[in-house]
C-alpha cells in the first residue's frame, strides 16, 4: 500500500472564519424500507463550535453523521459542507470535500491489516508529499497525544477496544481536518480516559479554531465539551430534532423527554415497554 | 499442492491413454496426447481452479471482512479508492501469476506422464521427451495461456465483486465467500468452452 501519493485538486478553498456556517443541514429525511430514521432534521453548525448530537440508541445519530460525511445519499433534504452541497456531488468532487473533515468511526474502522503507526499515517502517506521520516514523526506526536506512545507497532487487533477508539481518533486528526466527525469517540472508556479523549477532541479542534461534530450519549462529556446541542427523539419521536441549544438551554428546557435523558432515569415518556393494553393488542393479534 | 495436482493428472491421463490406445498398438501416441491436452485444456483449467480455491476465496473473505469492519467506508471517507489501493494491485498479481503457475503446472503434468510411460510401457526417456515437446506447436502453449489470463480475470474480477459487496456481517462474508468460489469456476468453464471452440474451430 506504499504507492505515490494521488494528488486530489484541491481548488480554491474557502477559509471559515469563527462563527460562519460552516455546515447547513436542511429537512434532511432518511428512510429505510417503510421506517423514517431521520425526519426532517434541520440545523446549522458554526466554525469553531464543539457540536454535540445526542440521542438514544438507535435513534440515528451514525445515520445522520453517514448523511454528514457523504457516505451514505440521504433520501431527500440538503447538506451544504464548506457551502457546497454534498448531497448533489459526485464522487471525484467530493474527494476534494473529504480532505478537509476527519472521520472517528463509533467502532474504529481500522485497518486490521496495518500496524498502529501505519493506520495514521496512511492519509499522510497518501495525501502529502510529506517525507517518511517526518510523516513517522507525525504519528509518534499523535500516539502521544491520544496517551498511546510506543504502540506503533501493535496490530489493531492486539489492543482493548478504548485504545482502538483512540487509535481511530488519532488518525481522523493526522491531516488536521477543518472539521472532526467523532462518533461516541467516549462510549466504553473509563471516566479518566473519557476526560482525556474529551481534552483530546478539544485540543485538536476548538482550540487550533476547528470545528468538532460529536455523537455522544455521555452527559457527563457531552456538558463538558458541548458549545451546543442536538437532541435527536426515538420512539415516537424517531428521527425529529427534540431540542437544540446551548448546554444552559439544553439543562434549563421543561421537555420531559429531554429531563429524562439527561438525568438518565427510567421512568419517563421515553418508552422502554408498550402500555399494557397495547401489549396484549400486539400479543393476541388485533383481532 | 497444485504440482500435486497436476502431477496426478498428468499420471491419470497416461494410463488412460495407455488402457485405450495400447489395445490399438498406438502407444506412441501417448506423449502427444499428455502434453496436448496438459497445454491446451487441463493446465490451465486445473491449476486456475486451484487458483479460485486459493486466492479467489481469500480474497474474497479479506475484502469481505474489511467491508464488515467499515474498513473500505474507512478507505473512502479519507478520499482514498478501494479500487486503486486494494483491487490494482491484487489484479495484477494474479494476472502474472496464473500464467506462470499454469507453466508450471503444465511441465509438473509431463513429469507425471513421463513417470508413467517409462515407469509401466517400457518407453524410452528420449523418446517421451522428444514425442512430448515436439508434437505441440507453440500456438497449443499460448492457447493455454490466453486461457490462464482470460481465467485469472474473472477469478480476481468475480472474488473482488464478492468481497467488497459483502453485506450482513460475519454471516455475510462466508455467503461471498462460498459466491465467490462457485461463480468463478462456473465463468471458467464456461469461458474455457467458448475459447475452445474460438481457438481450435473458427480460428
Ligand atoms: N443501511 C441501513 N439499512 C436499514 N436500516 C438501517 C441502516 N442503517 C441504519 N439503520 C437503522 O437505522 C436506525 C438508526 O441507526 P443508527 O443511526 O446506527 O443509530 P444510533 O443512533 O445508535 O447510531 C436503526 O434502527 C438501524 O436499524
Ligand atoms: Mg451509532
Amino acid at each position: 500500500m506504499r504507492e505515490a501519493p494521488r494528488k486530489i485538486a484541491s481548488g480554491p478553498k474557502k477559509i471559515f472564519k469563527a462563527g460562519e456556517v460552516i455546515l447547513e443541514v436542511r429537512d434532511l429525511v432518511q428512510v429505510f424500507g417503510d421506517r423514517r430514521v431521520l425526519d426532517n432534521i434541520s440545523f446549522q453548525v458554526r466554525a469553531g463550535e464543539t457540536f454535540v448530537i445526542m440521542g438514544g440508541s438507535g435513534c440515528g445519530k451514525t445515520t445522520l453523521l453517514r448523511c454528514l460525511i457523504g457516505a451514505q445519499k440521504p433520501t431527500s433534504g440538503s447538506i451544504h459542507l464548506f457551502g457546497e452541497d454534498i448531497t448533489r456531488m459526485d464522487p471525484f468532487e467530493m474527494d476534494r470535500i473529504r480532505l478537509r473533515f476527519g472521520m472517528n468511526f463509533q467502532f474504529g474502522a481500522l485497518f486490521q491489516s496495518m500496524t498502529v503507526g501505519e493506520n495514521i499515517a496512511l492519509p499522510l502517506r497518501q495525501h502529502s508529499d510529506v517525507d517518511p521520516s517526518l510523516i513517522e514523526m507525525i504519528v509518534k506526536m499523535k500516539l502521544e497525544l491520544v496517551g498511546l506512545t510506543g504502540f506503533e507497532n501493535f496490530m489493531p487487533s492486539e489492543l482493548s477496544g478504548g485504545m482502538r477508539k483512540r487509535v481511530g481518533l488519532a488518525r481522523a486528526m493526522a491531516l488536521d481536518p477543518e472539521i472532526l466527525f467523532s462518533d461516541e469517540p467516549t462510549s466504553g472508556l473509563d471516566p479518566v480516559m473519557t476526560a482525556v479523549v474529551d481534552q483530546l477532541t478539544l485540543d485538536g479542534t476548538r482550540k487550533i479554531g476547528a470545528t468538532a461534530v460529536v455523537v455522544s450519549h455521555d452527559m457527563t462529556s457531552v456538558f463538558r465539551i458541548a458549545t451546543r446541542i442536538l437532541m435527536l427523539g426515538n420512539g415516537p419521536r424517531q428521527g425529529q430534532v427534540v431540542a437544540e441549544g446551548t448546554p444552559e438551554e439544553i439543562r434549563k428546557n421543561p421537555d420531559p423527554f429531554l429531563q429524562q435523558f439527561v438525568r438518565g432515569e427510567a421512568d419517563g415518556p421515553i418508552p422502554l415497554r408498550m402500555a399494557q393494553d397495547e401489549y396484549l393488542k400486539h400479543l393476541l393479534g388485533d383481532g | 499442492m497444485a504440482s500435486l495436482v497436476a502431477l496426478s493428472v498428468g499420471f491419470i491421463l497416461a494410463m488412460q491413454a495407455s488402457t485405450e490406445l495400447g489395445k490399438l498398438g498406438a502407444n506412441a501416441f501417448i506423449p502427444d496426447l499428455v502434453s496436448l491436452s496438459l497445454l491446451r485444456e487441463l493446465g490451465p483449467l486445473l491449476i486456475a481452479i486451484i487458483v479460485v480455491g486459493r486466492s479467489g476465496s481469500a480474497v474474497a473473505a479479506e475484502l469481505g471482512t474489511m467491508k464488515v469492519n467499515e474498513e473500505i467506508e474507512a478507505l473512502k471517507v479519507m478520499a482514498i479508492s478501494p479500487t486503486r489501493i486494494l483491487v490494482v494491485p491484487r489484479y495484477l498479481a494474479l494476472m502474472i501469476m496464473l500464467p506462470i503457475l499454469t507453466v508450471f503446472g503444465n511441465c509438473v503434468g509431463l513429469a507425471g506422464g513421463w513417470a508413467v510411460c517409462v515407469g509401466t510401457l517400457d518407453m524410452t526417456s528420449s523418446f517421451y521427451i522428444t514425442h512430448a515437446v515436439q508434437r505441440p506447436e507453440l500456438w497449443d502453449l499460448y492457447s493455454g495461456l490466453i486461457k490462464s489470463v482470460v481465467f485469472a480475470h474473472l477469478i480476481i474480477t468475480i472474488a473482488c465483486y464478492q468481497g467488497l459487496g459483502v453485506t450482513g456481517g460475519a454471516e455475510g462474508v462466508g455467503r461471498a465467500t462460498t459466491a465467490s468460489v462457485v461463480y468463478s469456476i462456473l465463468w471458467i468453464i464456461i469461458a474455457d468452452a467458448a475459447l475452445t471452440g474460438l481457438f481450435f474451430f473458427v480460428l
